[in-house]
Formats: structure tokens, sequence, C-alpha cells
């Protein structure tokens, strides 16, 4: 019903626009398992949602992060550093 | 059956747009539209019509109250005048470059300063290049029966466009004339009840007006203009329907009277039209071959149907409520010259301007400017802008 | 069920990829927001930082998985009724109506709009994501730039040093419009926001729900990308953005007994790199006086 309304009302139904955010990132975040105390915080605030729940523990995506660095700084543990991405 | 009935140009306006059902209204009072709002109101707090009514803070809310319920499926309905238009002109723009179809009255009146509340149509003049259908009406039946129309316009696949209905502040919305207001079920049976696409519907996940870059948006404007002009053929269909389902209708782009072996012709706009019937009978009755054009659509402009009807006269004038500022003449005239191109320079022509701000444009003044054109109709030319005021 | 879990267990809506800036506030925001309203929702987001961000939608792409509108910078909250009459009408009442706007859109040329459906009870849900200014077209100053803050349009100067006037407290504001939820809160305190954010999308069906969320900007305040959260929680803990709630008539202040100095919430912001210790102290005074007035107003 849309094809033939192109370029009549504007509208952006053709999947969803995504940038390669992750190429922004000059530093990484690293989670360190064995500090790691499954709090969730760094879920909580990822300002991308790249950290995800899953089997129990939450991970870290790299497909979007930009790394801000934010879960790295509000681990109350440290369990997560930043490491330069080196030569990507 | 439709019921004969007395009304003024407001309440006529308001009738026509409770006829068509619409799921929402939103206004804003403004002089001197504030009756339509006002007998919308009754009709709907009275429970006579099921429509939801906001009742906004302003005329740019008005417009965009409406512009949310329309691009969520509904149809809808505001008026206003003056310096309201001016308000919501952000919203206005946006509602026809959204292809998304409506309907509004404006009860047109002067623009401020000097300060002013009274009739004049440099309001709606002044919006021509918003990319609305704008029309015109001489009488209170017209209005009723346009706002009719124009919803079947609007609507139309191959218009999606919202249209304005423009009549004249106080000479037409506070004056009451004979109506025929039709039946209900008359007017279901030539508009049907709408069902139109949600463009905003969790059922179908859509941007509304994504971010568009200048290459795309070429192509979005190409688009509306092509829509203006296939309107012009969709107006003209739309009159003749109304015609069969109503028995009136009104020419469609523009009325012709008396033109066919005229020399001199009028050209007027609105709620004058009538005056000016009168001024060429008396002209004709002179002895002098005067006919008139009511323009009645401004956008998309009847270049074609004017062109037309002047060809082979000698002269015209076009009397315009409005000023265009750079051409030191009336916004209409200056079209009509553009729709003559070539032709142009074998009339005798001149812009007359007059009815600023609620001055009358009298039946003196209308035969007057007949009785100069049929003194010059021989010397081809364009003569000084003609002030109709004392 | 606990915020975690909420935010364990809902779909990300906006477009994974947007070009907000690192560690921005308002795309925390927004995320969380829109996750949690999920996709039966209608969305509208008016220019500013997340529409420049691409939620809005690019070219024929959406930016999110749920329909949506880029409204005027100034009638999101008029357009949101209309959409909003709209589905009352259609007894599609289950459908959240949703605006997300800068300040920019809510405080200053988006205010009579906003005001106009607050005061006719529109059923939906606004957040205001406030990061003081018109971060998206180069920091120029809006009606919530604090006092003294160097923006684009008031640099620290010779002549003027910053904005000249207090900031505009817009949440007290909405609250006197008698409107069915409204709340300040900090995505530093996420779980605060979690449960206003499910709260004003309950109260938007049945009312006017607003909520005004402080969003911190790296790139506009200028500070390092990886202290957001920080940055917000040190303007609650100062009370330069007191959190609180008003619903069912009733004020609840989120109650700090032991304010830092607005002094401590400046240090290391860049915008406020040049305010005189008058200023300080005229933005200290006008802090506690605000901080009273909402104790008072909570009957603590």
């Amino acid at each position: 019903m849309m094809t033939d309304k192109r370029f009549v009302t504007p509208l952006g139904n053709d999947g969803i626009y995504c940038l390669d955010t992750a190429a922004w990132r000059t530093h990484r975040p690293v989670m360190d398992k064995d500090k790691c105390v499954n709090c969730g915080i760094c879920m909580s605030f990822c300002p991308v949602n790249s950290v995800y729940f899953e089997e129990g523990q939450y991970l870290i995506s790299y497909d979007y992060c930009k790394g801000c660095g934010i879960c790295a700084v509000e681990c109350p543990k440290k369990a997560i550093g930043m490491k330069p991405e080196g030569g990507k | 059956m439709a019921k004969y009935t007395a009304m003024t140009g407001n309440t006529a306006a308001y009738n026509g747009a409770a006829l068509c059902r619409p799921d929402l209204i939103a206004a804003y009072p403004i002089t001197p539209q504030s009756s339509v709002v006002e007998g919308l109101a009754g009709l709907v707090y009275g429970g006579k019509l099921d429509s939801n009514f906001v009742q906004v803070e302003s005329e740019h809310s008005a417009m965009s109250v409406v512009q949310g319920a329309a691009a969520a499926g509904g149809r809808v309905f505001t008026a206003t005048s003056a310096q309201g238009l001016a308000l919501m002109y952000e919203p206005y723009f946006r509602m026809s470059t959204l292809r998304i179809p409506m309907v509004m009255a404006i009860a047109t009146r002067e623009m401020t300063s000097p300060e002013t509340i009274w009739s004049g149509q440099q309001d709606a003049m002044s919006v021509r290049e918003a990319g609305w259908i704008q029309m015109f009406c001489e009488s209170n039946q017209e209005i009723l029966d346009m706002i009719i129309q124009a919803y079947a316009i609007a609507e139309n696949k191959k218009v999606m466009l919202p249209v304005n209905v423009c009549y004249d502040g106080f000479y037409s919305s506070h004056l009451i004339e004979g109506i025929q207001l039709p039946e209900q079920a008359e007017v279901d049976a030539f508009l049907p009840r709408h069902d139109e696409y949600a463009y905003l519907d969790p059922a179908h996940p859509a941007a509304l007006d994504p971010l568009t870059p200048g290459e795309l948006m070429m192509k979005y404007r190409k688009k509306h203009l092509e829509a203006m002009q296939e309107a012009k053929a969709v107006i003209e269909e739309t009159d003749a329907a109304f015609a069969a389902h109503f028995g009136r209708n009104y020419g469609g782009l523009i009325e012709e009277y008396k033109t066919e072996d005229a020399d001199v012709v009028l050209l007027t706009v609105g709620g004058m039209s009538g005056t000016g019937k009168d001024a060429v009978d008396a002209a004709r009755e002179k002895g002098i071959k005067a006919g008139l054009i009511k323009i009645r659509f401004i956008r998309p402009f009847p270049a074609e149907r004017i062109a037309k009807a002047l060809a082979g006269k000698k002269a015209f004038a076009v009397v315009d409520r409005s000023v265009s500022f750079g051409w030191n003449c009336g916004p209409m005239y200056m079209e009509t010259k553009a729709a003559l191109a070539d032709a142009d320079e074998k009339y005798c022509s001149f812009s007359a301007i007059g009815g600023l701000g609620g001055a009358d444009i009298s039946f003196e003044y209308l035969l007057g400017c007949i009785e100069k054109l049929e003194a010059k109709k021989d010397q081809p030319g364009k003569r000084d802008t003609v002030w109709l005021m004392d | 069920m606990n915020y975690l879990d909420v935010l364990k267990s809902t779909k990300n809506v906006m477009t994974p990829g947007s070009s907000a800036c690192q560690g921005c506030g308002g795309e925390l925001i927004t995320r969380r927001v829109m996750q949690i309203a999920g996709e039966n929702s209608v969305y509208a987001i008016p220019p500013g930082c997340m529409a420049g961000a691409g939620v809005d939608g690019w070219n024929f792409s959406n930016g999110c998985s749920a329909p949506i509108h880029i409204t005027l910078l100034d009638n999101t909250a008029s357009f949101m009724s209309g959409v909003s009459e709209m589905y009352q009408r259609r007894g599609r009442t289950d459908v959240n109506i949703v605006a997300i706007a800068g300040d920019g859109a809510t405080a200053d040329c988006g205010f009579q709009s906003l005001s106009g459906a607050a005061e006719r009870g529109t059923k939906m849900l606004y957040i205001c994501y406030d990061n003081e200014g018109y971060m998206n077209t180069g920091y120029q100053r809006s009606s919530t730039t604090s006092l003294g803050s160097s923006t684009s349009t008031t640099p620290a100067g010779a002549a003027i040093n910053g904005k000249e006037q207090q900031q505009k407290y817009l949440p007290l504001i909405m609250a006197m419009h008698e409107v069915e939820y409204c709340a300040a809160a900090s995505p530093s305190n996420m779980p605060d926001l979690v449960r206003k954010i499910q709260k004003g999308l309950e109260a938007g069906k049945r009312g006017f729900a607003y909520l005004h969320v402080f969003s911190p900007c790296p790139t506009g305040w200028k500070f390092a990308p990886d202290q957001s959260i920080e940055v917000g929680k040190k303007a609650v803990a100062s009370n330069m953005f007191p959190i609180w709630e008003k619903e069912n008539g009733q004020f609840k202040v989120t109650v700090n007994r032991n304010p830092i100095s607005v002094a401590e919430f400046v240090k290391g912001i860049g915008k406020f790199s040049k305010l005189t210790a008058d200023e300080i102290d005229a933005i200290q005074e006008m802090v506690d006086r605000r901080y009273q007035t909402l104790l008072h107003l909570a009957g603590e």
C-alpha cells in the first residue's frame, strides 16, 4: 500500500536507520568476570543498551558500543576496564 | 428532503462541517470566525454531533491537534481568520506538505496593521504558496456546499491535500441568507464515512516524516505540484457529482456570468461577485457588453479556464480585496496576467483594489470599473491600479 | 518487578546505532522510556538531540521499531493531543501516547502547547530530557540553563560572564497544572527513573503525565563522557536537580538531608569553569530556596 505513496506522504518504514557506532570507539570496556557480582548496574546505565543479560550473566556487546566508559566508572566492583582499541 | 432555512455564513459553515461527520474538531475563537466554533461546540456538547471537540489555547495548537488526529486516521475540521491563520502558519504549511487531507474554513479578515478586525482577503491570499487548495465562496449556500465538496476533493486519492473554504468575514460570515440544508443521509451518500489510513499506528510502525535530504525533497515537491494540477479535474468532477446529488453546482474552478458575448469582463473573488453580477446587469442595460468571471479556486490557479474565458474579449479588470505588496496591484490581477502569458498584450486591463479592512466594494465602484474598461477597450495595455475608494 | 528485571525483559525499541554523543544522557533516557513503553505506542520526538540522533528516521527508514513523528519544535503536546484523542475515540486505549522532548521544545517555544495539553488533561505521557540548552544545534542557552553557564549564546566574556538569569523551574509549573502525574527524575537514580516512567505511562492512560528528567550532556557541558552518571548523582546530591513526584495531589520529595554544595557540583564541568564566587552563592541561594519550597509542598 505504501509503495504508491512514495513521495506523497513522507514515511520511513523500510527498516531501521542504524549507524556503525562501534567505529567511534577508541577504548572498549572489558569485563573481568572474576570481579563481576552480577549487580546489573552497567546494564542499567549503558546509554546504548550494549550490556545484555544471558544465561545468568551480564555481557558486553561490541556491535554498537560507543566506548563512553560509563560502565567502567559506575561499576561498584571496578570489574570493567577500558582497553585501547589498538589499531582496529 | 433538504430543509429550506436561513442562516449566516458561519452557521452554514458549521452545519456543513457537521454534516461531514468529522472525528475531531479543534478550534480557537477569533473574530469573525468564532461563531463557527461556538456552533460546533453547541452541537457536540448538546449531543447532536459525535465528534471529539478539543478546546485549544491557540490556533497554532488548533492546527497541530487536527494534524495529529488526521495522522492517526481521523477526518478533522477547524476554522480561523487573519491573525489566527498567521499564528498557525507553521503547522498549516506542514499539513499540506505531509499530504494529509482536511478542511479548514477561513472567514477572511484584513491583516493588522493598522489594527483591524474587519473583512479583507489578505489573510488567505498571503498563504497561497503554502500548498493548500484554496477556494472562495460568494453565498452562504456555497459555503455549506463547498465544505462538503472540499472533503471529497481533499480525500480524493489523486489529490490528498488539505482544502481551505474561504468566505468574506462579516459580509458572508455574519449576514443571513436562505439556504437549502441537506439531510444527513444525502450527505452520507455523497461523502462516504471517513476511513483514512493512519500513518501513526503500532499495527504498521513507520516514521512519519523522517529527515529527508534535498534530492528526495525535490521529488516530494514535484509530486505535490503535480497533485495540485490533478486537483483541477477532480474539482470539476466533484462539482458535477455534487450537482447530481443535490441539484446545485458552481462551475468548478471558475464561474462565468454573461461572458459569452462580452467585450469587457470583471474578475472577482468571493462575496463581491454578487455585486459584480448586478453591475454587469446594469452595464448591459446601458448597452455595454459586460461579463464576469468569479475566480472560485485560487489554488490551484485556474489559468487555463481563465485564459479560455477571456479569449476574444477586449478588456478586463481584476478586483482584489487584498494587495500584492511587490507588484503595486492585487494578487489575482498579477496571476491573471500570468495566466494570459503572451496573449496579455492584446487586452486593455487594470487591477482594482477595494474592500480592505471592511471597506465596502459598492455597486457603483464595480459599475465604474466596467465603464472604465468600456471606454478604453480598444486601446490594449495595462492601466494604473484603481483604488476603489473616495 | 525489580527495575533490573524490567530492563532485562524489555526490547530495545530505539535504533541500536544512533548518532547521539558518547555518554549522552538523552540517549540513555530515551532508550529507557522506549523500552519500557514498548512498541504498542505512538511516539513524538521534536527537533532536538534525539531527532538529530536519528530516532525519528532518515530517508525511508524508521529510527525505532514503533510509529513515530518528528513534531514541530513547538507543537509536540498539541500534535499528540490529536493522536491521543483519535486513539481514545477508536477505543484503542491500550496504546501508549508518548512524547520525548528536550528542554527547548518543552520549556521555551513548546511551553504553550504543553501547558494547553496539560490543562486539558490529554491522556499521554510527556517526557522532557533537560540538558539545559539547545545542545543539538550547538549549546545555545534555553530558559532551563542555569545561572552563569557558558553557552554559545551566553559565552563567559569580559563584559558578561555567561547566562545572567537563574533557570526556569518547569516541573513545578507543570505540577500546578493539576495533572494526573508529575515527577522529576534523574538517570543517575535508575530504579527511581524506571518506576517513574512506569507510573507516568500508567497515569498517561488516565490523564496528562509529565516527567522532567535531568539529562547530563558531556559535549555541551564539557565533561568527560564517562562522567555523565556522576554529574547526575551530584546534581541530585546538591539539590541542583531535586527528585520528587506529585500524584493524587500529594507531593513526595526524595529527601536529601545532607546536600553537597553547589560549588562541589560545578567542579569539573566546563560550562561552569568561569563561575565567580558571587554567582555560585546566587545559585546556592536559589537551590536552597527551591528545595525548601519542595519540602514545604511535601509537608516535610
